[in-house]
């Protein structure tokens, strides 16, 4: 066994949350609202009820192969060879993904708070950390993770009640003014920030009762659909039609608070928001891709990888874009079909069909 | 024994990042601006002037001392032409020895000049780069925006502090950056920014200041005034992002009730019975509704306004407690308002014919599928379009007595 820790159904909770929001909190009302104006709050309800699937297949696959994680269940479904390269395909996936969210942290941190610094640096440190908490192993991500998140929650609340003299919901009107297809568009980055939950995938066999993922994945959805919702109304009700071109709304957001002159400039509140949420994203993903790449090669121990990874992800945060321009675009534009199409719909849909005709033929034998 | 070296030696290592990273910025070495004005310079550049806090003349603690001894400057006024905002701020570094900090910037001060060419050009970087703020105040000057920032206020310490603070309590239209992304991003409604300008205000209470006093304002009419205190004196009108015209002070009342944004003030009416005399009545309360109509073929609007005041001048001597006087007053009161608002209205769809209030915004809320046809000739559609306003005023509250106490027998 790679992992001996167990993690509670709260714990996943928490965790399948940060592992979608931290880094899409930011920038995903403004790529909402490019497309579907201020009908964004819609794709963001939309989104919602589109990522329902991708969890069901999600939860699932885990349910027919219980005990395996994705990776593992790869080689039962098409066999050891073909299993073994889609493993192999998941993982530089997973790298991929994760080396856009190292430099997503670093970006922000680096444009706004710590102009000037390389964003080498923040990268490092965070990454540094992560390395540590996956080398004390799932247990410890988990439970610290459960110790930051009611303040990353909270302080996204926060926010919320403090901008609330500065909203006009006037602005979200008119109602369905941008038509199915547009608003259609507008849900479908954020859609593939949902579809991260393949991710969960890999930790579902550590859960203490892993039958209860269903429950566990709903209630994420749950979750996760009221603060993208709030997120979308909040940044119309702020900025109206300035919001599709901003790259940091919720910041702006933050920004703009002045309760009586007394409270005023609370921008630390998203910043704890960010680096806490960021690292535990970045933690869990980075985690997932050392475990994923133990099970493929079949080693004793994931332990000796966390540092190689860790540096293959520092060395391809700082490539991956361009600029933050770049980063963005790929994004809102191109991220979407890049991963809904293969490794978070279209591939486990293939799998389940394949798991589920196979299930039957034994059966029926 | 080397386990425990080396343990001191990683908490050591911990005190390293304490400095912070790199571009570390010191109070010392920052210049603060507090308000920074534009204006158009020939060749298509642009001006920036910074009014700049001079540290050493805030100090800290010893005010009572300070006013007693020579008043001193408390700002340092400096200008410096640029193709943008933030060359122009480069260019300034050669002069001012310190860097500029934009983050306690109260005002940002277009030039009339700058503002019937265009405010779109010089607006980007005070949203774009990260030290600037979205709540700073825009203004418009009467004249050179470099003209009005080269002053100083009696009672605050700096004129950016005074502006910032009548601007905020509700004096002339209340415009933040963010504010004029979004009415310039919309079509339903164009920009309305409050006018500054110096005027002649009383003496100053101490030596050594010198006093930037408006030509025009310095001639034998104005006697002893020898201050020239920055002043809200209307609003600037823009027809997207060039200024077409100014409000008076009066009409920027009537247009802060049409925008649904009055906020305090007072409304003086002419008394009912004696000619030349008049009561005047606090606003607690004012808001405006706005519902739109189209038919087809033709758009028009009702306004409704409500109002709660409270009377706290009479110089006429009727008897309020007597409820069809009281009535009667209430009524001239919706009255006086509804002529405010009625004067704005028309100067604006017959001199300017561009739409200000956010009419279009409204129309725009309720008529989303007519909307794309009309957007791009709204402004045309709004100078013909029929307006219904209709106004009720309460006085709630007389002050502390009912009629007067000095009544004539």
């Amino acid at each position: 066994m790679l992992e001996g820790g167990k993690i509670d159904a709260w714990q996943a909770v928490f965790l399948n949350v940060i592992m979608v929001i931290a880094t899409a909190l930011l920038s995903a009302p403004a790529i909402m609202a490019a497309q579907a104006g201020q009908d964004g709050w819609l794709s963001a309800l939309l989104t919602t009820m589109l990522g329902l699937p991708i969890a069901w297949i999600t939860v699932k696959l885990s349910s027919l192969y219980p005990g395996q994680t994705l990776i593992q269940y790869l080689e039962d479904i098409l066999g050891q060879w073909p299993g073994k390269v889609l493993g192999f395909l998941y993982l530089l996936y997973f790298i991929h993904i994760t080396s856009l969210m190292a430099r997503e942290y670093g970006s922000f941190l680096v444009d706004v708070f710590l102009i000037g610094t390389p964003i080498t640096v923040v990268n490092a440190i965070g990454l540094i950390i992560s390395a540590y908490i996956i080398k004390l192993g799932l247990e410890v991500l988990a439970r610290s993770n459960q110790l930051f998140f009611p303040w990353v929650i909270g302080s996204l609340v926060l926010t919320f009640l403090l901008v609330i003299p500065e909203m006009d919901l006037a602005r979200v009107q008119p109602v369905l003014e941008a038509g199915g297809l547009q608003i259609f568009k507008g849900s479908l980055a954020p859609l593939a920030w949902y579809g991260e939950i393949i991710a969960f995938a890999m930790v579902i066999p550590f859960l203490a009762k892993p039958g209860e993922a269903g429950k566990i994945v709903i209630l994420t959805f749950i979750i996760l659909g009221l603060i993208f919702f709030l997120l979308v109304v909040v940044g119309l009700a702020v900025f109206g039609p300035g919001l599709p071109n901003m790259n940091y709304p919720i910041l702006n957001v933050t920004r703009v608070i002045s309760l009586s002159r007394v409270i005023e400039r609370p921008e630390p509140l998203i910043m704890t928001v960010w680096v806490t949420g960021g690292l535990f994203k970045v933690t869990f993903f980075y985690y997932i891709i050392v475990l994923g790449s133990a099970q493929l090669l079949q080693l004793k121990s994931y332990r000796p990888l966390v540092l190689p990874v860790g540096a293959i992800l520092a060395a391809l945060s700082l490539n991956v874009s361009a600029s933050t321009l770049q980063m963005f675009s790929f994004i809102a534009h191109y991220w979407p079909f890049y991963a809904l199409f293969t490794f978070e719909f279209g591939f486990p849909v293939a799998l389940l069909g394949i798991a589920l005709i196979k299930n039957r033929g034994n059966k029926s034998k | 024994m080397i386990k425990k070296t080396l343990c001191l030696l990683l908490i050591l290592c911990l005190l390293l990042p304490l400095g912070g990273c790199w571009s570390r910025q010191e109070l010392g070495d920052l210049a603060i601006v507090l308000a920074a004005g534009l204006d158009s310079a020939p060749d298509g550049k642009i001006m920036l002037t910074v009014q700049l806090a001079r540290p050493s003349a805030f100090g800290g603690g010893d005010n009572g001392q300070r006013a007693a001894g020579p008043q001193q400057n408390n700002v340092w006024v400096v200008s410096q032409t640029g193709d943008t905002v933030y060359d122009a701020q480069r260019y300034l570094e050669a002069k001012v020895s310190r860097e500029l900090y934009w983050g306690h910037t109260m005002l940002l001060v277009l030039g009339e000049q700058m503002a019937r060419e265009s405010i779109r050009k010089a607006l980007n970087f005070f949203s774009r780069a990260p030290d600037t703020r979205e709540t700073i105040w825009v203004l418009v000057s009467r004249g050179a925006a470099s003209e009005v920032l080269n002053s100083h206020s009696q009672l605050e310490n700096t004129s950016a502090q005074g502006v910032g603070a009548m601007v905020r309590s509700g004096v002339g239209v209340p415009v933040m950056v963010k504010d004029l992304s979004m009415m310039l991003a919309s079509k339903g409604t164009n920009p309305v920014l409050p006018r500054i300008e110096l005027t002649a205000s009383g003496t100053p209470q101490g030596p050594g200041m010198k006093e930037n006093i408006p030509q025009a304002q310095t001639g034998p009419s104005h006697g002893t005034h020898t201050h020239a205190e920055l002043t809200i004196t209307g609003t600037g009108v823009f027809n997207d992002d060039r200024l077409v015209g100014w409000l008076g002070m009066m009409e920027s009342r009537g247009m802060l009730w049409l925008r649904d944004e009055i906020e305090k003030g007072e409304i003086t009416i002419p008394s009912l019975t004696e000619p030349g005399k008049h009561l005047s009545i606090r606003i607690d309360r004012g808001t405006t509704e706005v519902e739109p109509y189209y038919d087809g073929q033709n758009i028009w609007f009702d306004v409704k306004m409500r109002m709660d005041g409270e009377l706290w001048e009479q110089q006429s001597m009727e008897k309020i407690t007597e409820p069809q006087i009281f009535a009667a007053l209430e009524k001239s009161l919706a009255l006086r308002i509804e002529e405010k608002s009625r004067a704005v209205l028309e100067k604006t769809q017959q001199v300017f014919g561009v739409d200000i209030f956010g009419f279009g915004d409204a129309w725009h809320r309720k008529y989303p599928n007519e909307w794309p046809a009309l957007k791009d000739r709204w402004d045309e559609e709004f100078k013909t379009a029929d307006v219904h306003i209709t106004v009720e005023a309460k006085i709630r509250r007389t002050g502390l007595t009912t009629n007067r106490i000095s009544q004539e027998e």
